[in-house]
């Protein structure tokens, strides 16, 4: 598909998320808060986050005391997973939004993951396994940082060096990371370490030891692991559209064309499995909204990616300005 | 007519038996609920479809040798007979039973 087709479907597909805000909103009610993040993100990488300011204050109103959030917005226990998507969105928006509430509220997630981290680094969220949950609170530090935020700066980059120390202490020699119970596989863990945490400090500053060779078998490690077809762990879009995304930004920064071929099998896969809106958890599978939001992210950075001369790509994981 | 909570309450015709042999599985759908079937060695095991996380198809998990079955999408394992799990929320079963050539199963 060209350049102009997939703008096409983007607009498209877009509209379709306009109309189904009734479902995702937090202006329509209490929601599901990973689905919000994930629309938010729709919205910033769109570069239409001014037109939902609203969206956003709601997202600082169900902020909970201890500066984390919830799984479901009119919940109170925060849950690090969760909180880390949505302190990510939050300190991305108001690099457009500006606004001093939404940013008291990015120092006060800041205050959550400085008080929720364990002795070894990572973060631990009962739903998910500890290295994927660790990658989240890291990549909400690499764009606090990237985004030169001072709130407890000292504390904070000591707080995102144990967290990377923890993932790359914990890469397999085969290059994949894997969790017995949550990610036998490793391909969705492996995707989501690489390109949430690992890779962005190669863009910041260089300082984390081995995380160059980390990425590039983290990558390597992807590409074995993808069917002939272009899709990764048995036909899963949601770990297919992961790992193309991740190759998309982490064959960019290590400047590895060979990867690209890998790349589009996989987007082509993922355009090949749509649904006429939206997409599905797998081939065949009514459309949900997570998946589509993750959907048209995966075509705008693939938009980005295409435009090699530029680091554009990067920008879309925040970790430029 | 029966009340909607009665018809609830009684075995439903699910599949024939010869449509689930052993080592397959296979998703039906009664009263608008998905509900995923496994043959396990001859046992029949019927769990809600839907993963309680995130909504995660279990009729594509991966059953083990403890009557376990793990969502596809983030790994949560649920046990096939009661649904209890070690993650922060449990998945819906169903009693299942073979008559004739007919799997029937209890949606109460």
């Amino acid at each position: 598909m060209d350049s102009q087709n997939i703008d096409i479907l983007i607009k498209d597909e877009y509209a379709f998320f306009l109309r189904e805000r009734d479902n995702w909103s937090l202006t329509a009610g209490p929601q599901d808060l990973e689905l919000v993040a994930h629309a938010l993100r729709v919205l910033l990488h769109a570069r239409t986050t001014p037109d939902f300011l609203d969206d956003y204050r709601a997202l600082v109103a169900c902020q909970n005391v201890d500066g984390g959030w919830s799984p479901f917005s009119s919940d109170t226990e925060s849950t690090v997973w969760v909180s880390a998507f949505c302190g990510l969105m939050l300190i991305r928006g108001n690099r457009f939004l500006r606004h001093t509430q939404l940013t008291q509220a990015v120092r006060q997630a800041i205050d959550y993951f400085l008080d929720t981290q364990h002795q070894d680094g990572r973060w631990v969220d009962p739903a998910w396994a500890d290295l994927d949950t660790t990658s989240h609170p890291v990549s909400f530090f690499n764009v606090v940082m990237a985004l030169g935020e001072t709130h407890r700066q000292q504390e904070v980059r000591h707080a995102w060096q144990q967290g990377m120390r923890f993932i790359i202490a914990n890469q397999s020699p085969d290059g994949g990371w894997y969790d017995e119970e949550f990610h036998p596989s490793g391909v969705e863990i492996t995707a989501h370490l690489i390109q949430d945490a690992l890779v962005a400090d190669l863009v910041i500053d260089q300082e984390v030891r081995g995380v160059r060779t980390a990425c590039a078998k983290g990558a390597a490690r992807l590409c074995d692991w993808q069917a002939q077809a272009g899709s990764w762990d048995e036909k899963n879009v949601d770990h297919t559209m992961d790992c193309t995304r991740s190759l998309m930004l982490v064959t960019h920064i290590l400047q590895d064309p060979h990867k690209r071929e890998t790349v589009l099998r996989g987007f082509s896969w993922i355009l090949d499995n749509k649904n006429d809106h939206g997409w599905g958890d797998f081939p065949g599978m009514e459309t949900n909204l997570e998946r589509t939001c993750d959907g048209i992210d995966t075509l705008l950075k693939y938009q980005a990616y295409s435009n090699s001369d530029t680091h554009d790509v990067v920008k879309l994981w925040g970790y430029l300005p | 007519m029966p009340s909607p909570s009665l018809l609830k309450n009684a075995w439903q015709a699910a599949c024939q038996v010869d449509e689930l042999p052993p080592g397959e599985r296979k998703l039906v759908i009664l009263n608008g609920v998905e509900i995923a079937l496994f043959n396990i060695d001859g046992a029949v095991f019927a769990i809600n479809n839907r993963c309680p996380h995130r909504k995660g198809p279990l009729i594509r998990g991966y059953t083990d040798s403890e009557g376990g079955i793990k969502c596809p999408m983030h790994g949560w394992r649920f046990d096939l007979r009661t649904g209890q799990s070690r993650r922060p929320a449990q998945a819906t079963t169903y009693r299942t039973k073979i008559e004739g050539s007919m799997i029937s199963l209890a949606l109460a």
